[in-house]
């Protein structure tokens, strides 16, 4: 495992929990007589940009609701920044800091985009009830807080006019980004995209990844990502994680992972399907 | 050319149909329906859950105070938080363990439960008095009501309905929780609410605890039940379980739908335009008895359904983008 | 930038400290849980019932629990099998308690009932399986065939045999009326769930008030001869009763054997399952849509006659019915005809048994009792299949 890069050593310096932010061991999980993730076992470093790779049916989007807390692991462990996740429900992990967006985007369509981006902002007292009966006032402080990072944010992704719009009426690549934007309102120490590049332009594409960089070299934010397009992995990631029929076949530096043997054979029909066509992954 | 007798006819029609005390309890009977729906309305056009028992709150809620007043001796004004208390109660034990559950089983575990409290009502004679009821509850509200009207009378009116204190207290009611209601779902609150009714594993996925909002909001449901209880129950003077079968939570639902899910004032209007029509048929002249004129009004309300999420599912004041039903 | 404002170590409310414990016996093993589960149903019976009068009864008792739970022991992956050992335990405390001739005879009354919600769960299931329609109306075709059946047989005074004939039809072709005028309409439209289940609901009022505004609310009586009983075995039931059962149950194992064997029946459970894949691998959808609102109308229509003969007729009857009907359906697992045969079946039984515990009025509530149970432990039902995100 090589060094991570040097901006996020400050990061890693100042935890006491080294330099490992999450880690799976052994995640099992079986939908009826499907073992759909064998025994995968990784670990992600702090402040690292990683790769999560593999053929269609391989288990990735799986793998991604059982760390995160959609799904029940039959066995295995999560840490997360030194405390075991598997059992907990998904909120709590998001507040830990383990943020998730998902494939098919879940644009709340009949809520308009500020309201989307307002909704992921943490600490706003305005969401529990005590608060909005017996302290009415306290909440619209945090709320014009969150309003203004919400525009800015917005802006980043070219989607400040459309703050006003209901969700639903955004196009395919817009809800992309809207969710990817949406996560990052939620603060996250740990970011997880699954398929944040898939009917993005390749120009917005570019701004992304430069954005992601930035997040992570400026605030020590890490980020694990689901992707299919082997220009983006190849050139933007420190690690790629290989995964094919459930499990783990491959963990290194992008160069060391693609011309790994087991890895071509997923990829060329060995065993795992092509990676042809859209489909669960 | 007409036969003058017919003309008579329709000039006593047109009299009964102007006739005070008639629309005061019509309005009555409108304004509870509204304190009912409000609640519904958190459930199903904030929240998206689909609460079928609602009466079932407003049955606890009646019987409650009516139990704790008539039988136990309690002081009126008390037992009305503790009946509240009592809906909620209900909610938490019936919602803790169905809320995680999907949308339409939901709905009918919401029906099952509402239906065992009217038939535990029913056959709990030592508690309820069974089919009989329960009735006196209402000497407190009674003198409340006294007051009421002899105030109005030195405002100058002095033919004042019978019903119209209590008519003014439930419209009271009604407007003060549509307007607390309303300002509800503008806050950050209301937001997860949405976000919830959205699609739960986003709001998840976002640090939202989606089965406790959907806990606070059925909670808040069965107060608004409980509130309707009470004014049913002073309305009626007596409370007894046939009056809480499932129809009073479809007409809710009628109520909701006409108004235009997702707004408040809607459900008003909903609530008046449909009582006034329901209760309006019984001056048409027609030559039926009394139980085929009430299948007819129930068949009306049928039709009404049926047209509305045929042609018009958003209701009146809908809105269509925020649309909880069909696409 | 701040981040992570949960701490994940501390429970701060009374509910999660709940919630965590819940948890925590969620992991413990199979048979703990189903130990626990068991043990605490027959207390909870035992005590609703009446103490055990002696050592032994309670020894009795224990043996009983012990032996309920290793039966569970092979079956944590059966939830129909685990179900099946559970009411053998909840039989056998009965028959502890009361002897085997009244279990019996209140499980042979129960077998009517039963009959007579398996009859309406299996089409009303195929219909909300197929359909994704939570068919509210479903209570008042039953009435409606109660209805038919009246017409035929008092009315105008025809043998009975007719009159069920006459019903089964004439609920069928409500069934695919409202099919062709009102449901395909609105799925060609993509209307939402929600907008059909309050749709069924205006529907159901209509139906029922319609026949209260042509047979107005009193009571009326099938020409049926409900006072001369059958006796067999130290047991006694009614003839009509017993006609019930048995034209009703061979009604159900031909249904069931429809199911399985024809390719009609194939087909109606291929749509349920999966209705996209059935359209695109080239099934005539909505000629087999056609079929399974012939078919859940018509057995509705005979369930409705059913019930009409054992007590009487009112505008009620089917809506009453109705609950307990969805409860089978939600316990044998949406879509899955043969887990709402079984689950109706089952409920007929144990609503009746449960008068050795409740007054009669209040059975019913015992059966949504039931059904709330088994949604906490098993929230797609017995039958079910589990959701995923």
């Amino acid at each position: 495992m090589t060094d991570a890069a040097a901006p996020a050593a400050d990061a890693t310096a100042a935890s006491p929990k080294g330099r490992s932010l999450f880690e799976a061991t052994e995640i099992h999980k079986q939908f009826g007589g499907i073992q759909a993730v064998r025994g995968a076992t990784m670990e992600v470093e702090e402040g690292s940009i990683t790769a999560l790779i593999g053929p269609n049916g391989a288990g990735k989007t799986t793998f991604f609701n059982l760390i995160t807390g959609f799904y029940r692991p039959d066995r295995g462990r999560a840490v997360f920044d030194g405390r075991e996740i598997q059992s907990r429900p998904p909120y709590v992990i998001a507040r830990m800091g383990m943020v998730r967006t998902f494939q098919i985007t879940k644009a709340l369509a009949a809520m308009p985009v500020i309201d989307n981006m307002m909704l992921a902002a943490p600490d706003q007292p305005g969401e529990r009830f005590t608060n909005i009966v017996f302290r009415p006032l306290g909440w619209r402080k945090r709320e014009a807080e969150v309003h203004e990072q919400a525009i800015e944010l917005l802006d980043v992704f070219n989607l400040a006019k459309l703050a006003e719009e209901y969700a639903g009426t955004l196009s395919g690549g817009q809800r992309k980004l809207l969710e990817l934007a949406r996560a990052l309102m939620a603060q996250p120490r740990f970011l997880l995209l699954d398929e944040p590049m898939a009917g993005i332009n390749p120009t917005l594409g570019r701004r992304l990844l430069d954005h992601m960089q930035r997040l992570r070299s400026e605030d020590g934010v890490t980020f694990l990502f689901i992707e299919h397009d082997m220009e983006v992995v190849m050139n933007h990631s420190d690690r790629v994680i290989v995964m094919a029929e459930g499990q783990v076949i491959a963990d290194g530096e992008p160069h060391e992972v693609r011309s790994d043997k087991a890895v071509i054979d997923a990829y060329l029909g060995g065993g795992g399907g092509t990676a042809t066509g859209a489909g669960a992954s | 050319m007409t036969d003058p007798t017919q003309i008579f006819q329709l000039a006593l029609t047109f009299e009964a149909f102007t006739d005070i005390e008639f629309w005061t309890s019509v309005g009555i009977i409108a304004g509870i329906f509204v304190v009912f729906a409000t609640g519904l309305q958190l459930n199903v056009g904030f929240t998206g859950i689909q609460n079928f028992g609602q009466v079932g709150f407003m049955a606890i809620g009646a019987y409650t105070m009516a139990i704790l007043t008539a039988e136990s001796g309690w002081n009126f004004w008390l037992s009305l938080p503790v009946a509240i208390a009592a809906a909620i109660a209900f909610g938490l034990i019936i919602g803790l363990p169905s809320l995680r559950l999907r949308a339409d089983y939901f709905a009918i575990v919401t029906i099952a439960a509402a239906e065992a409290i009217r038939l535990v009502a029913l056959n709990a004679r030592d508690l309820t008095n069974g089919p009989q009821g329960v009735f006196g509850f209402d000497d407190s509200w009674n003198s409340i009501s006294d007051s009421i009207e002899e105030f109005i009378v030195d405002l100058g009116w002095t033919d004042v309905p019978s019903q119209f204190p209590l008519f003014l207290v439930t419209w009271g009611l009604a407007i003060g929780l549509m307007f607390a209601f309303s300002r509800m779902t503008r806050t950050p609150w209301g937001r997860v609410l949405r976000a919830v009714r959205e699609d739960e594993d986003a709001a998840r996925a976002l640090g939202k605890n989606a089965f406790s909002y959907k806990l606070q909001s059925l909670a808040l449901a069965a107060t608004t039940g409980a509130i309707a209880g009470f004014l049913f129950a002073l309305n009626l003077k007596f409370v007894v379980p046939d009056e809480f079968q499932p129809l009073v939570t479809f007409t809710g639902y009628a109520v909701l739908i006409l108004g235009g899910l997702a707004n408040y004032w809607g459900v008003a209007l909903g609530s008046i335009v449909l009582w006034s029509v329901l209760e309006g048929l019984r001056f048409l002249e027609l030559p039926l008895s009394e139980t085929k004129i009430a299948a007819l009004r129930f068949m009306i309300l049928g039709f009404v359904l049926i047209g509305l999420m045929a042609f018009r599912p958003q209701g009146f004041f809908g809105n269509r983008k925020e649309m909880v039903l069909g696409d | 930038m701040e981040a992570g404002t949960f701490s994940g170590a501390q429970v701060r409310t009374l509910g999660e400290r709940f919630a965590a414990a819940l948890g925590r016996f969620n992991e413990a093993p199979f048979v703990v849980r189903a130990g626990v589960g068991i043990a605490l149903l027959d207390l909870v019976l035992v005590l609703a019932d009446r103490r055990p009068d002696s050592v032994f009864e309670w020894l009795l008792l224990a043996a009983i629990i012990a032996a309920s739970t290793a039966a569970t022991v092979p079956l944590a992956r059966r939830p129909a099998a685990v179900a099946a050992v559970v009411l053998v335990n909840i039989l056998a405390i009965l028959i502890l308690f009361h002897g085997l001739h009244d279990v019996s005879q209140r499980g042979l009354n129960g077998l009517s009932l039963g009959a007579i919600y398996a009859l309406g769960a299996v089409g009303l299931t195929l219909v909300y399986g197929i359909l994704k329609l939570v068919n509210f109306a479903h209570g008042d075709f039953l009435t409606f065939g109660a209805y038919m059946a009246y017409l035929v047989n008092v009315t105008w005074d025809l043998p009975l045999v007719f009159a069920i004939a006459f019903a089964i039809a004439a609920t069928a072709l409500l069934g695919i009326g409202f099919e062709k005028t009102m449901w395909a309409p609105m799925r060609k439209r993509g209307a939402g769930m929600l907008q059909l289940l309050l749709m069924a609901l205006g529907l159901a009022f209509v139906i029922r008030y319609s026949i209260q505004f042509i047979w107005g609310t009193e009571l009326r009586q099938l020409d049926v001869n409900n006072t001369s009983s059958v006796e067999f075995l130290d047991l006694r039931i009614g003839r009509t009763q017993l006609t019930v059962i048995v034209v009703g149950f061979a009604a159900l194992l031909a249904t069931g054997l429809m199911l399985r064997l024809t390719l009609l029946g194939k087909r109606m459970r291929a749509l349920s399952d999966d209705l996209d894949l059935a359209e695109t691998s080239g099934i005539n959808t909505s000629r087999v849509i056609l079929y399974t609102w012939l078919f859940a109308a018509g057995l509705a229509g005979l369930a409705g006659v059913f019930a009409g003969a054992i007590t009487q007729l009112q505008p009620e009857l089917g809506f009453e019915l109705l609950l307990p009907i969805f409860a089978a359906v939600v316990l044998g697992g949406i879509g899955n005809a043969f887990g709402a045969l079984a689950a109706g079946i089952v409920l007929g039984v144990v609503i009746e048994m449960s008068t050795f515990i409740v007054a009669p009025g209040l059975k019913l509530a015992v059966g949504f009792l039931i059904l709330i149970v088994v949604l906490i432990i098993r929230p797609q039902g017995i039958f079910g299949q589990a959701r995923t995100v």
